[in-house]
């Protein structure tokens, strides 16, 4: 067998030369055709991401319209990302290199226009149309709907044709590593990505979630990773004119990588209910990662020893460098992320999305651009223009670091928050100023791509047959070429060796395929055999209303800022309510766990909120939850709220079944009975969570649901005291009741128009301490108005303190005829005893099925005006009718005098 | 299972690591598309 290696040392590289034969053709129209449709795919999805960033600080902004909504969107930035930006780049870049590494040209030229076209106008544009139209799927990087999905699948069977046919004819003996990375990425993407589109559509839930995981992963693994890689191992040594390091080192570099990489994705799902045996697989694999990617950055950096003056100046070298660099922090940072004591803290935060852009720019984007930048100036006709491209590193390397680094933190301040009692959408005003900042960061990036396409176009022009300016020092350099020993024909072993490759090539699917086996297959069976056990036989399939909703729900991308997954940590329960179970999941198709929590969780929806507070909501979060920036979706209404569309009704539907089967079912019952027996207050898994879904053993904090547990507040008795609790009870206020409340608290907010019942006139009534209290810690079941309960004791107290501040000093009561009273008592008898109960506490035989409940007069007193206003016209959205038909003026005052002198709070102002 | 693959693969790299150490000839045979690379890369340049 002669090899390169005996040639070079052989001496005589001219007859070594002639033995290669003539030089292989390349492509390159093909190669521009690529790289301007790469550039354009990356200004658009940059474009997207602009707009989805600013959404976070205007949520507003173009929110009015379907195709412009936040979800859709975000699909589109990602899915351009993916395959408008690196998937043309990287085609361009195997057009230049892969007849030079297997001495062939590609197969066909038709087929690469061909190609071309596919992943350009079936793949990327239509992909991005129907997404905006409304036919995304909610999985995670395979957002295309299906039948995007399967030009994708075509695609890459296209490319196996064009790029691993030429390496196939070619002897894998003497295949350079940047070869293997590319038969890796093409081959192992082609296999992954059907699974990852195809499986959560047919397996459901947290199966399916197990599936899911594993093609969130591979797609930077075995589809980005390795070209990026290829990149890299062919711009530097072909910059330096030097061999790398080890190619040794590469190769175990490159068969660890594929071994590995499948195994990393349930990393997403840990504290889930997929079994704790493939979440711990993952978690070890990813630490192997780490180890694997130190070796690969090592062998690539001590590739660059000695050559720090030309990295400094070759600006494609410096791009690759770059994402040399990004890709060891970003894939320690995924090697830490998994890892349990990290992961509770920052999973769902902005530090992933940090995470995310360090990994899909930093590293891949970096390594694509060295590549373009590198083959630029050596094929025929083309040149870049320095100073622009280096004005576009820096820009591209300032954005970047200043978004990732700002997203960390956020993410940092988002998980404090999560960890205390504090209310969700503290948690929101929290990083809104880091919001800002992602977005204006994403202005360098967007422009330094710009500025690098213009440097494509703007260099100096040069004829085609104008060769490489490195040429005269390729020819000079190449003496330095480390000598090798030669391989001796007669050596026995290098038979098989030769096809050890081959053999590895075959590991590596099987690696593949197990990865498949014990992180989606092995865990999927165990769960469908807790599934068989756990399920309620009384659980019930969606309904077609359901149904449809939870379609729309996918296709707006709700699951990309609500998961529908409460894993089994102490924060999540206490927040939330008991674990997610896999049984829940049992009619999940596909699943919607999400791997993200801008908002709050909503697998306990069900009954957690009021038909009209769910409606105003969708129809503008910002009625009901003033700092919120949930997009609003009006195009689901008729013009207001009030005038759902049957989409609404629909979506409504579905988020009401969320959770239904498992409160129906008893199980939070069970939650709530146990915990009060015990007595706890906090959950029983602070320690270590064991990854299963853990037996619920605390009060559903968040969830709605009477606790008896609600203490009683009061407010502060010394003067001093009591003006800085309204104070501060008043900015509590305006920032969580006045939206519905209005500022003045008179129930005239701007969601109040279509919530009903309406929300209270705080200045209409006087509360007991009692009552207040209850309401605040529970809320009011049949209504909009949510529990509070989480809100900091200190809050709580001062909300108090300013409500009742609202409220009219009562002027003493005229003088009462006795005769009136009684009358009152009669007609209350007669006509309110059924619901409000005898004594008027709201105990009478038809008040416990009514939501809201009946007032209890004894804690409640409301003004003259207000008991007038409720007996002339009724309470809308309750059971209290208007009594103006049936009962005389005279018979309504006396009720109105009887009613009001019932009240008699307990304890009332006690101080303390 | 996840034992059992930890235990693969760190034996298939240390396997490969016995290899390189012991037989001289594997590592020059291993090393040569490194040199074939760049060889390539000047024909192109040349050209």
């Amino acid at each position: 067998m002669t090899t390169f290696a005996q040639s070079l040392a052989g001496g005589n590289e001219q007859d070594n030369t002639q033995n290669l034969g003539a030089l292989p053709a390349l492509e390159y129209g093909l190669i521009r055709a690529h790289v301007f449709a790469s550039f354009a795919g990356v200004v658009i999805s940059v474009l997207f991401g602009i707009l989805v960033a600013t959404k976070f600080t205007f949520p507003e902004f173009l929110g009015g319209h379907a195709w412009l909504t936040w979800g859709r969107l975000r699909y589109n930035h990602t899915e351009g990302i993916l395959f408008g930006w690196l998937g043309n780049a990287f085609l361009a870049f195997c057009y230049y290199v892969v007849p030079r590494l297997a001495n062939r040209p590609v197969s066909s030229h038709k087929v690469g226009w061909f190609l071309f076209w596919i992943w350009n106008f079936a793949v990327v544009l239509p992909g991005w149309v129907l997404v905006l139209a409304g036919f995304g799927q909610p999985l995670e990087w395979a957002e295309f709907p299906l039948v995007v999905a399967a030009f994708v699948v075509l695609a890459f069977i296209l490319m196996v044709f064009e790029f691993v046919l030429p390496f196939l004819r070619a002897r894998l003996s003497d295949l350079y590593v940047s070869g293997w990375y590319i038969i890796g990425g093409i081959i192992f993407t082609m296999l992954a990505y059907p699974v990852g589109n195809l499986a959560p559509q047919f397996v459901p839930g947290a199966r399916g979630a197990a599936f899911s995981g594993l093609w969130i992963h591979d797609v930077v693994g075995l589809f980005a990773t390795p070209f990026a890689l290829a990149i890299a191992y062919y711009v530097i040594p072909a910059t330096t004119r030097r061999p790398i390091f080890s190619h040794f080192l590469s190769m175990v570099g490159f068969w660890v990588l594929f071994f590995i990489y499948p195994m990393n994705g349930t990393h997403h799902y840990v504290y889930s209910a997929i079994p704790m045996a493939a979440q711990k697989g993952a978690i070890v694999a990813s630490a192997y990662l780490g180890v694997d990617v130190i070796l690969v950055v090592s062998n690539l950096l001590l590739s660059l020893r000695g050559s720090s003056g030309i990295a400094s100046k070759d600006l494609p070298l410096r791009f690759t460098w770059f994402g040399v660099i990004s890709y060891l922090v970003v894939s320690l940072q995924g090697s830490l992320q998994s890892l349990m004591p990290i992961n509770r803290f920052i999973h769902f935060t902005d530090w992933v999305i940090g995470h995310s852009h360090l990994a899909m720019i930093g590293f891949p984007s970096f390594m694509a651009l060295g590549g373009i930048a590198h083959l630029w100036k050596r094929i025929p006709g083309t040149r870049y223009n320095e100073r622009v491209m280096n004005w576009s590193f820096w820009l591209l390397a300032v954005g970047l670091t200043l978004m990732v680094a700002d997203l960390t933190i956020a993410g940092l301040v988002e998980g404090q928050v999560w960890q205390s009692s504090a209310p969700w959408i503290d948690s929101v005003r929290a990083v809104r100023s880091y919001w800002l900042v992602r977005t204006l960061s994403g202005l360098p990036i967007l422009a330094g791509f710009v500025l690098f396409w213009t440097s494509l176009v703007t260099g100096p022009r040069l004829s085609e047959t104008v060769t490489s300016g490195n040429s005269r020092e390729a020819s000079e350099n190449v003496g330095a070429v480390e000598n090798v020993s030669p391989v001796s024909d007669k050596a026995s072993w290098t038979g098989w060796l030769s096809h050890a490759h081959v053999v590895a090539f075959g590991a590596g699917v099987g690696f593949f395929a197990l990865s498949f086996i014990v992180l989606a297959i092995i865990p999927g069976k165990e769960l469908e055999d807790e599934i068989k056990q756990a399920a309620p036989v009384t659980m019930a399939t969606l309904t077609a209303s359901e149904q449809r909703g939870r379609v729309i729900y996918g296709r707006e991308g709700c699951a990309y800022c609500h998961t529908e997954q409460v894993r089994s940590l102490a924060a999540d329960v206490r927040r939330f309510g008991a674990p997610t179970e896999a049984w829940e999941t049992k009619y999940d198709y596909p699943h919607l766990w999400g791997t993200r929590r801008i908002g709050p969780d909503l697998s306990r929806e069900f009954n957690l909120h009021s038909r009209d507070w769910q409606l105003t909501h969708l129809y503008n979060p910002r009625l009901v939850v003033r700092d919120s920036m949930m997009p609003p979706y009006p195009w689901f209404f008729a013009g207001s709220a009030n005038q759902p569309t049957q989409e609404a009704l629909d979506l409504l539907a579905y988020l009401e079944s969320l959770g239904r089967a498992r409160q129906l079912s008893g199980f939070e019952r069970q939650a709530l009975a146990s915990s009060v027996q015990s007595g706890t207050s906090d959950m029983a898994m602070a320690g270590e969570p064991s990854g299963r879904a853990t037996p619920p053993t605390v009060p559903i904090a968040m969830t709605g649901g009477y606790s008896p547990s609600a203490p009683l507040l009061h407010p502060a008795s010394d003067p001093d005291d009591l003006q800085e609790e309204v104070s501060r009870g008043g900015t509590v206020f305006v920032a969580n009741c006045a939206s519905c409340h209005g500022a003045a608290g008179r129930g005239d907010g701007k969601a109040s128009a279509s919530l009903l019942p309406k929300p209270a006139d705080l200045t209409a009534a006087r509360f007991s301490d009692e009552r207040l209290s209850s309401v605040l810690w529970n809320g009011v079941a049949g209504s909009a108005m949510p529990p509070w309960r989480q809100l900091p004791t200190e809050d709580l107290r001062a909300l108090f303190a300013y409500i009742h501040s609202l409220q009219v000093a009562d002027a003493a009561p005229p003088a009462q005829e006795a005769t009136s009273i009684n009358e009152g008592k009669a007609l209350f008898a007669a006509n309110c005893a059924s619901c409000h109960g005898d004594t008027g506490a709201g105990k009478g035989p038809a008040g416990g099925v009514l939501a809201p409940a009946p007032t209890n007069f004894h804690l409640k007193k409301p003004t003259e005006e207000r008991a007038w206003d409720v007996l002339e016209n009724g309470v809308p959205g309750t059971a209290m009718p208007p009594w103006r038909s049936q009962l005389s003026a005279d018979q309504r005052r006396a009720l109105v005098e009887f009613v009001r002198s019932l009240y008699d709070p307990p304890q009332e102002n006690s101080g303390q | 299972m996840i034992n059992l693959i930890v235990i693969a693969i760190s034996a298939i790299m240390f396997a490969l690591l016995l290899v390189w150490w012991r037989w001289p000839a594997f590592r020059a045979w291993i090393e040569t598309p490194k040199y074939s690379m760049l060889c390539q890369e000047r024909r192109f340049d040349d050209q």
